[in-house]
């Protein structure tokens, strides 16, 4: 391990001896210089801070120590879903339903609070643990056993937007860089002619905070999360239907010598060198993309189990697509893909996304089917391929819901003070679970543990230090959990 | 104002508290001198309450607080006082003063002089500790020296209240608190004046770096490159070829200076370095966050920056009137507080609330700090700064100066047109007639017979009865139409039949109403009749205006209704003080028994309503009243619709300030003590009180930041110049001055530059001038091996710096070479999208794009999260966060974006119409043509030939979409 540590901290200085010209990259010092700063910390405590080749920013690199995962699938469902209605079992609730909830009136997101309401869905016991999973969810359900449950999250916000950054990013507020780009900042990419970092919006379009949960904030540009999804391919990436792949080609090649000679007039500028690279691996990436995003290669069978067949469901053939889209970019080397399951508002509140204020049981019967078979298959057939090994699943959602419907309607409002998320995969125990609400499933009791401690142990799972991963910026080195966040060594194998 | 005023802490205990602790945390070797006298025995000065109270001043005794302290100040304090404690030792303190620094003897022998170091000091016995040093030109008079002498001889009297006790003794040596250095640049001595002649101050502070380092200057550019350079650097644009070939021909001294001139006074200039100002200050047109809906009329504060630097607008005026332009006469500038983005998402949930005005809070003072002081002040919003001299109460002091401001619209005053301001001083003129023969009446009716009037009491918000005379009912109707403030509110409504309350619901009867508040189980229609008090048990209207009534089972006889707004007396908003008792017996015919004309007027806030005495005239007097009256409101009426047609910016509201508690680790469910506005303790005070008035508290921290003795002001507008036309500042992180950024490359650079700054009038182009005239400005850009290896950063500035274009300059470069660059200045903004503005605003990129969208991109509306769908991942912020220098990553979106986009292809296509136009059916003309337009320059024989080549076998256009992708174009060298 140390020797890895070593090999990360190899300096700026190391990096200019090896350079053949001796020059430095104007590039590489711009994104280093910022960087450098030490203040009175213990060895220990140093900002461990990648070392970018300018010429080729998302070059894979070795994590802090040995971790058990070399990639993140996160899917991500907007809107906040419910947990009292998929993971979070409650007989309690069960029991008092109708009833009003105990103690003074609590005053939520929207206002006043009726009377606790069981899930209007059975709930099963599931593999050799018995874990308790609502029929909402019940393909997935029978993954329990692979499954690594985390019941106790608390949240910061009970708002969609800052949810949704909190999540994604760590801050409530807007700008900060996304656990992917942290993620690929830190570790680059495996493949060299993907991007290192892909986010898939739903079919029906991207979620509240957009952009921002795949954003680069304050990191390099280079480092954010390339969108595109199995029916919209990247912005720009295909050859303009004018021009023929022959002119194309030659435009390209007079550009390359035109750069190239302007280059010899500055010998070893790497930001120069570094730009005709990029326009390189925007040539590779015009083969690769598409045909990674090619699932006709995918046998018959697959696109059955996962849905992507579904004439009477198109939403969830698109998001089937997805799923496999998402298995296909973490075959071959894709860092972190998220992957996003629900869509901003459009049409009235929980519409589109799991948002179920109004009518739970309503909205909730159009958005389970979506996700639950393409997620099971997605982790069934992660599983068969052997790549749970080497992958992280992580699901997770901005918060929870109440127990109690809304005052005057049929459906649960926000509630970031006890949710769940699970994990599978890499690193991470099987059929566990851990921490849990009150037996209302209203607030986290046992064990509660925050986003921060959440994002720590992902990032501990990629073999990264959470407290030493970090960028200068405006006076204070970042971390994506801020000065919070402990690994939650439990969950770990 | 003096800078660094001493401090007066009104609550000492309260800051002792904080001070300690800040000792906890936070390095106590540099603020807290170690007092070396606390184990020796002390001669103890004469102080305290009893001394000074005791003695008034008579002939030989000296004054501490007139005559001692003033000398201190005059010749100590600027080493031995707030700011800066050479040798630890300070004497604006009196244990501190008492005690003694570094040299361990305690100065001052209370009712001795002769063993007073002090005194031996200021009358220089000692020749190499004469204080003030020998040549400071501050040295003591006679006088004053023997002033101290009878000082120290009578007993060294150092008054309480005047002992600084807990005042300023959080201390920082950090550079940047230091006074800015007013020295000249050194001599060079031996230097290559051949290749890089000292033209300027600049160029010897840069020289004697380079020589102590090792290093050599670059050579002066070449004339292409350098006017290149300077109008990329200044404009954003490139020159035009008749430009170029003008300068070229005459490459004197002269040319350059009339070149430089002639691009500062260009309205392109503040086109250019507006973005950058717009970036430090996050400036966008949404609200961001969830909903993030666009800002009409926030351009109005991007026109105001683009103009104040064309203006050349003193930077000091910058800095008043961004923080209190709405007392300055320059409404917009104040967009600069609420340029930020605002969580507008509300709901009952009260945490929720308090956060984001949290948050909101936070953004105005991080801006305001970050961007004038290049100080992190929100990183002491949770406790006290790790690194600089910052408390927590620091942090909640600035948030005191703005607790007033909102985000929201104003009327911008000073951008009305002329016809308007006639129509509405006009208005206003006849306004004030009617309200003079208003008060006429008011006087008659003063001297009217008081009996006149109503004779009930006026209603309060506990308990009010109207008796009537008996009568039949079975609907009891109560009806508001006005109240003090906000929807009424009932806790019980009481009806009497022979003294029994008949209208309760255990009786039978039903309450029905207009319409309920919405939402809260506190305020509800059933409660109107529950026989419970207070406002836990009590009724809202949904409006202001509404009804609440009782239906009886029975029709009854009555004669009393009791009715309040809270029984338990807690709450006295939302009374009912216009309204009326009406009475049914079949829910058809109504007759009012009953109503608020009966009693005296309500006074609000002390004051009767202006109209109420007319109640107190009769006859025709009170007709005529009436008619004055009615004038009255319907000139209101007219000049509220003149000021709703006004035109409007974003630029802030302003609300009176509020009360601001330290926030436990900042949370805002744990507040602690009220905190007064300030600026941060170390560097003095505003002198400000708890009750100061909103736009007095900005306006004063105003004028402290842009006080000549502030040592951070000038030093961080001064860096940020730098950076912007050499890429990195002097201080590599322009928005952080403090002990986690960046040391100064060139501290007496640095300090030069902010003073001399200063001297001529803190004006952003002399500064320019200064630095592009300088050789170091005008060096070749070329690399060499040597320097590289020593100064890879190019720290040193041993060659200019090259570097590629942000993303507006390269759009901008765009659209001037294919022609289409749409010259329209100032004014709304053009959008690249179209806005679905459902409660969560969607934003979808532009297909086709029309000439107002060929503007400069600094016009482009800037909607958050939303960036421009071919430049916004050219490291193009969004205006989420405060961006004092932007990253330039370089990255395969970037070519795609270039190479494929529909906006880029259109702009090949314009270019290539151009290039035929204007170079006619040659091939080799329009190649020639096109690299001059380009990169000002002919292409070699190679690059012709390889140009007519492929222009031959695949056209024009994909040459003209090869040279938008060329590093030359995008490169600022």
């Amino acid at each position: 391990m140390q020797e890895k540590i070593n090999s990360v901290r190899f300096n700026r200085r190391g990096f200019l001896g090896t350079a053949a010209t001796g020059l430095s990259s104007i590039a590489l010092t711009h994104l280093l210089s910022e960087n450098q700063l030490l203040f009175g910390r213990k060895i220990e405590d140093h900002p461990l801070r990648p070392v970018i080749d300018p010429e080729n920013p998302t070059l894979q690199r070795a994590p802090h120590f040995n971790g058990a995962a070399k990639n993140v699938l996160l899917i991500f469902c907007a809107g906040a879903c419910s947990h009292i209605d998929t993971f979070d079992y409650k007989p309690e609730l069960k029991r008092l339903d109708g009833q009003p909830m105990p103690g003074d009136g609590v005053i939520t997101f929207q206002g006043a609070q009726g009377n606790l309401q069981k899930s209007p869905w059975e709930f099963k016991p599931r593999g050799e643990s018995g874990k308790m999973i609502s029929t909402l969810v019940d393909r997935i359900g029978e993954f329990a056993d692979d499954m690594c449950f985390l019941h106790s999250l608390t949240g910061k916000t009970n708002t969609h937007g800052p949810g949704e950054n909190f999540m994604s990013t760590g801050f409530t507020l807007d700008g900060f860089p996304s656990m992917g780009a942290w993620t690929t900042y830190a570790l680059g990419s495996e493949n060299e002619n993907l991007p290192a970092y892909v986010a898939i919006p739903d079919p029906r379009g991207t979620p509240q905070s957009s952009v921002n949960n795949w954003g680069p904030g304050f990191l390099p540009a280079v480092f954010q999360g390339t969108d595109f999804n199995a029916a919209a391919p990247i912005r720009n990436l295909a050859r303009p239907d004018q021009i023929t792949a022959v002119r194309d080609r030659a435009t390209r090649d007079y550009l390359k010598r035109l750069n190239e000679r302007h280059l010899e007039k500055f010998p070893g500028d790497s930001e120069l060198a570094a730009r005709i690279a990029s326009y390189e691996l925007a040539a590779r990436m015009q083969l690769s993309v598409p045909a990674i995003s090619d699932l006709s290669t995918e046998p018959q069978h697959i696109l059955s189990a996962y849905g992507a067949d579904d004439t009477e469901n198109s939403v969830k053939a698109g998001f089937a697509r997805n799923c496999i889209l998402a298995r296909r970019l973490i075959e071959n080397g894709v860092r972190f893909v998220q992957l996003f399951n629900g869509a901003y508002q459009t049409g009235g509140e929980g519409t589109s996304n799991w948002d179920g204020h109004k009518s739970i049981k309503k909205q909730y019967d159009v958005h389970g089917p979506i996700l639950d078979q393409p997620v099971a298959a997605l982790l069934k057939d992660l599983k068969q391929r052997g790549m749970l090994e080497e992958t992280l699943v992580v699901w997770c959602t901005e918060f929870g819901r109440m127990p109690t419907f809304q005052k005057g309607a049929s459906g649960r409002d926000h509630n970031p003070a006890g949710f769940t998320a699970w994990m599978a995969g890499a690193g991470v125990k099987r059929g566990f679970s851990y921490g849990a609400t009150d037996e209302l499933g209203y607030k986290a009791v046992e064990k509660p543990v925050t986003v921060y401690d959440f994002h720590a142990t992902i990032l501990h799972l990629l073999g990264l230090d959470h407290e030493r991963l970090s960028f200068y910026h405006n006076g204070i080195e970042r971390r994506l959990t801020d000065v919070h966040g402990k690994v939650i060594r439990e969950l770990l194998i | 104002m003096t800078f660094f005023q001493r401090r007066q802490q009104p609550d000492g205990t309260m800051f002792t508290r904080l001070r300690l602790t800040y000792f906890n945390v936070t390095r106590t070797k540099t603020w807290f001198p170690v007092f070396f006298f606390l184990a020796s025995p002390l001669v103890s000065p004469i102080v305290g309450q009893s001394i000074s109270d005791g003695l008034s001043p008579t002939t030989g005794r000296v004054d501490f607080e007139t005559e001692v302290q003033p000398i201190l100040k005059n010749h100590c304090y600027s080493c031995h006082g707030p700011s800066k404690q050479e040798s630890n030792y300070r004497l604006d303190v009196r244990d501190r003063a008492m005690k003694g620094g570094d040299y361990g003897v305690p100065p001052i022998s209370a009712g001795d002089s002769k063993t007073s170091d002090l005194i031996g000091y200021v009358t220089g016995d000692d020749p190499d500790m004469t204080m003030p040093p020998v040549g400071s030109g501050a040295s003591l008079t006679s006088k004053e020296i023997d002033t101290l002498v009878r000082w120290v001889d009578q007993g060294a009297a150092w008054p309480e209240h005047l002992s600084g006790k807990g005042q300023n003794e959080i201390t920082t040596e950090h550079w940047a608190f230091q006074p800015i250095r007013k020295t000249g640049p050194p001599e060079v001595g031996d230097w290559p004046e051949a290749i890089f002649p000292i033209v300027n101050p600049i160029d010897q502070f840069i020289a004697i770096k380079l020589k102590e380092q090792g290093l050599t200057p670059s050579p002066q550019t070449d004339p292409v490159s350098l006017i290149r350079r300077l109008y990329l650097d200044l404009h954003g644009l490139q020159p035009t070829p008749e430009s170029v070939l003008e300068f070229t021909n005459d490459f004197s001294p002269a040319a350059y200076e009339s070149l430089v001139e002639s691009v500062l006074e260009h309205s392109h200039y503040g086109e250019r370095w507006a973005r950058h100002w717009l970036d430090v200050v996050r400036f966008g047109e949404s609200t961001g966050y969830e909903v993030n809906r666009d800002r009409a009329n926030a351009y109005h504060y991007r026109d105001y920056v683009i103009e104040a630097l064309n203006q050349d607008k003193s930077y000091r005026d910058f800095v008043r009137e961004q923080l209190a332009g709405d007392v300055l006469g320059v409404d917009e500038a104040t967009g600069f507080l609420v340029g930020g983005p605002n969580d507008i998402v509300k709901s009952p949930d009260v945490n929720l609330t308090l956060m984001q005005r949290q948050d909101e809070l936070a953004d105005y003072v991080h801006t305001t700090s970050a961007s004038f002081l290049g100080l992190t002040v929100a990183c002491a919003r949770c406790h006290n700064h790790k690194f600089d001299a910052i408390l927590q109460k620091d942090y909640y002091a600035l948030q005191a100066i703005f607790s007033g401001v909102q985000h929201g619209e104003r009327v911008l005053k000073n951008k009305l047109s002329t016809a308007k301001k006639a129509a509405r001083s006009d208005k206003l003129a006849k306004l004030s007639q009617s309200l003079a023969q208003l008060a006429q009446w008011r006087t008659k009716a003063a001297q009217a017979n008081p009996a006149n009037g109503p004779a009930l009491e006026a209603v309060n918000p506990k308990h009010n009865t109207d008796h009537f005379n008996p009568v039949l009912a079975k609907y009891i109707r109560f009806k508001i139409q006005q109240t003090n403030s906000g929807e009424p509110c009932l806790d019980e409504l009481e009806i009497f039949s022979g003294g029994v309350n008949i209208a309760l619901a255990s009786l039978g009867s039903v309450p029905s109403s207009s319409g309920d508040y919405a939402n809260n189980p506190k305020h509800l229609l059933k409660h109107i009749n529950d026989g419970l008090y207070g406002n836990d048990h009590s009724w809202i209207c949904d409006q202001i205006d509404g009804w609440v009534q009782i239906e009886l089972p029975v029709i009854s006889e009555i004669d009393r209704v009791d009715w309040g707004r809270d029984r338990t007396g807690t709450w006295g908003d939302r009374l009912p003080i216009d309204y009326e008792i009406n009475v049914s017996k079949d829910g058809k015919t109504w007759q009012t028994v009953s109503s608020s004309s009966d009693r005296k007027p309500f006074l609000v806030n002390g004051k009767e309503p202006e109209n109420a005495f007319i109640a107190r005239l009769s006859g025709e007097d009170a007709t005529a009243a009436q008619a004055a009256f009615a004038d009255i409101v319907e000139l209101r009426k007219q000049i509220a619709e003149l000021n709703a047609t006004n035109p409007m910016g974003y630029v802030g509201v302003f609300g009176p300030s509020q009360e601001i508690r330290r926030l436990h680790r900042g949370d805002p469910s744990d507040p602690r003590e009220i905190v007064i506005p300030d600026t941060l303790t170390v560097m003095g005070t505003l002198g400000l009180k708890a009750q100061t008035p909103e736009p007095e508290r900005r306006l004063k921290l105003a004028e402290w930041i842009v006080d000549p003795s502030n040592p951070l002001t000038a030093r961080v507008i001064v860096n940020r110049v730098w950076q912007y036309h050499f890429g990195t500042g002097l201080v590599a992180t322009p928005s952080d001055f403090g002990e986690n950024g960046f040391k100064p490359t060139h501290p007496e650079l640095l300090d030069w530059m902010a003073w001399q700054f200063m001297e001529n009038g803190w004006s952003l182009k002399w500064l320019h001038r200064l630095i592009l005239k300088s050789s170091t400005y005008r060096q070749s850009s070329t690399p060499r091996a040597a320097p590289a290896r020593l100064d890879a950063d190019c720290k040193f500035l041993w060659r200019f710096p090259p570097r590629r274009l942000e993303a507006e300059a390269i759009r901008d470069c765009v659209l001037q070479l294919s022609g289409k660059l749409n010259p329209k200045a100032g004014g709304p903004g053009f959008l690249l999208f179209e806005i679905d503005r459902e409660n969560v605003h969607h934003y979808f990129p532009l297909k086709e794009f029309k000439p107002e969208h060929f503007r400069r991109m600094i016009y482009m509306t800037k909607i958050r999260q939303e960036q421009d769908a071919v430049f916004g991942v050219f490291d193009c912020p969004d205006g989420g966060q405060t961006i004092p220098k932007r990253n330039r990553s370089t990255t395969a979106l970037q070519a795609l974006n270039l190479l494929n986009s529909k906006f880029m292809l259109e702009q090949a296509s314009f270019l290539k119409g151009r290039l035929e136009r204007e170079s006619g059916a040659s091939v080799e003309r329009q190649v020639r043509h096109a690299f001059e337009l380009a990169f000002l320059r002919r292409p070699t024989e190679e690059e012709l030939e390889d140009s007519i080549d492929l222009i031959n076998n695949h056209g024009l256009a994909a040459f003209c979409r090869a040279l938008l992708n060329a590093n030359e174009f995008l490169f600022l060298s």
